[in-house]
């Protein structure tokens, strides 16, 4: 029962709202304080901003690129295990995922230093990153089974899960180094609330022509998953304790780990910027309430064999129980309490991007030579270019190109559209909004927005939305 | 602030009512049905002629095996239907009868299948036993706690077939169809 639980909390963590890992709207959208999230080598030009906390900056994505939820849940009178067997049984494979992040800022800062021009930000959020690729051969035994299947090998290796929810405390600093270049880096210390990982499989099950009796059935398995956190948090369920035990974990009480984001951006004339950043260099160290399992052995058995000549001795023992414990000795399942270290998914963006059109601003704020250090440049109304994101998962990185085009209009409010493809879609259109009312600073982004036209039938969809307060000194 | 969390909150709803859907039943999930058919060898039993050929009596051997597997409360709980396939070599000089006795786990009768195969040469006997549906109940197999071997000798006990390594051997599978869900 209490293994039902843990897998009834790890599908509710996959399950729940899950932050877009490709930001690309956000990406380079100068204008959001957030977007120091994704670059922390980005050109800044606040003073200070302060995201009004829980709602700086909320962000969610879920995808699944081989199948939609209308694929399996529209009304459309057919028989739901016909459609399961055809559109995900019969037409996965493990390079098909199921993806959902999410991401809930608890605060969000930064400030100007008077004194050396750089830019510190600092803030806190919660993360829950969770990925599954379709465990084909683990779906057919399900859905059809071993019968009639001789001498087909099914991989056990097909198992490959992760997902995790962290809280993430963050300190920045950016700088501008000289007119062309600036850098930035963020150290992390990352509180592990929960974690479970099952990436490292391997093994077969297979039915072959028995030496004795009809059929040799063998399995041959290297499986683990390892869990940290989800027994606390199944406990707290029970105890109707969740909320503190969630705060517990969070504030550094549960796993810890470090991480660094670094990025830069890099201007190669007046109006064309290149920039660059890797998120995420970072690892966790799992140690309390760890609970690992694991089937490690190989065993083959053709049932209870009695070749009475044999065993005309020993006609009396108990050839099931001993047939059960053969099997048990030869392949193990044990549970382990022992510490266990993940790395974060490390996530890579660059993008370059030229800037046309006319300057925002009046004339006389405009430094259009950006010429000494401390100089802000100069925004122009239109820029357009391309972005490169990449992330790494359990079967390799994963990439994603975008086009973008931004406009601003006054400092008001800006723009910024784009065009993604990736393995979820290829007729991603994004659209960001950012809204600039004095001081208060208000943005919503909106990723796949073709989808949503109906929604369901999308591989992927997501979201992210924030409210700052910004202030750029007297000089704006 | 207050204006611009209306504006957010416009926004969205802006958002979500252009956004459309196509109807969505999700209730269907209930009529899913996972309903594997898994299939592995049950038990195996060689006796040899040598050993026919010392019994005096009629019948043989006689043993009873302990078999929980089908007591099981994954199994009886999630069984739905099934086949148990025998297959029966004699390459004995002699005819023979091979009684399977299916007993609870009071010695009560359940179930019996009886195999008479005569002298080598003979052909594979093969015999598939349904369970479930048309077939024999399943709760001959869901009460199984012990399965009893008879056999019997129907010819002489001093003749020697002259196939090398001569036996009497039963084979079994299975195939059951189990709900998950």
């Amino acid at each position: 029962m209490r293994i039902a639980h843990c897998v009834f909390l790890i599908l509710l963590l996959h399950g729940t709202v899950l932050v877009a890992q490709n930001k690309q709207v956000l990406y380079d959208f100068t204008d959001i304080p957030q977007a120091l999230m994704v670059n922390p080598g980005m050109e800044t030009d606040f003073q200070w901003f302060a995201g009004v906390p829980f709602v700086s900056g909320i962000s969610g994505h879920a995808g699944s690129n081989g199948v939609s939820v209308n694929d399996i849940f529209a009304a459309d009178g057919l028989d739901i295990n016909d459609k399961v067997r055809e559109r995900l049984v019969g037409a996965l494979t493990t390079r098909d995922e199921f993806s959902a992040t999410a991401r809930i800022e608890l605060f969000n800062g930064g400030f100007r230093s008077a004194f050396s021009n750089i830019f510190y930000s600092f803030g806190a959020y919660v993360e829950l990153d969770n990925i599954t690729y379709w465990p084909q051969d683990y779906a057919f035994l399900a859905f059809e089974g071993n019968a009639g299947q001789l001498n087909r090998s099914f991989d056990l290796g097909d198992l490959k899960t992760r997902g995790s929810m962290v809280a993430v405390y963050h300190f920045g600093a950016n700088k501008k180094m000289n007119k062309n270049l600036t850098l930035g880096a963020r150290a992390k210390v990352y509180s592990g609330i929960a974690d479970y990982n099952s990436t490292n499989n391997s093994g077969l099950l297979v039915n072959t022509e028995g030496e004795n009796n009809i059929l040799s059935t063998t399995i041959d398995a290297d499986l683990k998953l390892r869990t940290s956190g989800v027994q606390a948090l199944d406990d707290a369920v029970e105890d109707d304790a969740l909320p503190g035990t969630l705060l517990k974990r969070g504030l550094l009480g549960g796993d810890l780990g470090l991480g660094l984001d670094l990025g830069f951006t890099y201007r190669l004339g007046d109006r064309t910027v290149l920039t660059g950043s890797l998120l995420d260099v970072g690892l966790m160290y799992h140690s309390g309430d760890i609970e690992s399992y694991s089937l490690n052995g190989s065993a083959s058995a053709e049932g209870i064999e009695i070749n009475v000549l044999e065993e005309l001795a020993d006609l009396n023992r108990d050839f099931w129980q001993h047939l059960v414990d053969e099997i048990e000795e030869s392949l193990p399942f044990e549970t382990t309490n022992s510490g266990y270290v993940t790395f974060r998914p490390i996530r890579l963006n660059a993008s370059v991007r030229h800037d046309f059109g006319k300057t925002i601003g009046p004339e006389k704020d405009c430094d259009c030579r950006v010429s000494k250090v401390n100089q802000r440049p100069p925004k122009y109304a239109n820029a357009i270019g391309a972005h490169l994101f990449a992330i790494q998962r359990p079967r390799g990185p994963q990439p994603a190109l975008t086009g973008f085009y931004q406009r601003r209009f006054g400092h008001f409010l800006a723009l910024k559209a784009t065009y993604t493809i990736d393995r979820f879609s290829a007729s991603n259109v994004g659209l960001g909004i950012n809204v600039q009312a004095g001081p208060v600073n208000l943005y919503v982004i909106g990723d796949n927005l073709l989808s949503y036209q109906n929604i369901a039938a999308s591989n992927y969809a997501s979201f992210q939305l924030g409210l700052n307060i910004i202030s750029w000194g007297r000089k704006r | 602030m207050k204006a611009l969390l209306k504006v957010k909150i416009v926004i969205l709803g802006i958002g979500l009512l252009v956004s459309c859907s196509e109807k969505q039943d999700f209730t269907q999930f209930d009529d899913l049905s996972i309903t594997p058919t898994l299939e592995t060898s049950i038990f195996f039993v060689k006796v040899q002629e040598s050993l026919i050929n010392r019994a005096v009596n009629l019948n043989f051997f006689t043993q009873d095996f302990n078999f929980d597997a089908f007591e099981a409360d994954f199994f009886a709980d999630r069984v739905l239907e099934g086949t148990i396939s025998y297959e029966l070599q004699n390459t004995t000089s002699k005819p023979i009868q091979i009684e399977l006795q299916f007993l609870d786990g009071n010695d009560f009768l359940l179930d019996t299948e009886i195999f008479i195969m005569d002298a080598a040469p003979t052909a594979l006997l093969t015999r598939e036993v349904a369970y479930g549906n048309s077939g024999e109940s399943l709760d001959f197999l869901r009460n199984t706690s012990k399965v009893r071997l008879n056999a019997s000798n129907f010819g002489d006990n001093s003749s020697v077939s002259g196939i090398s390594g001569a036996a009497v051997e039963l084979r079994s599978s299975a195939q059951f169809m189990l709900r998950l869900k």
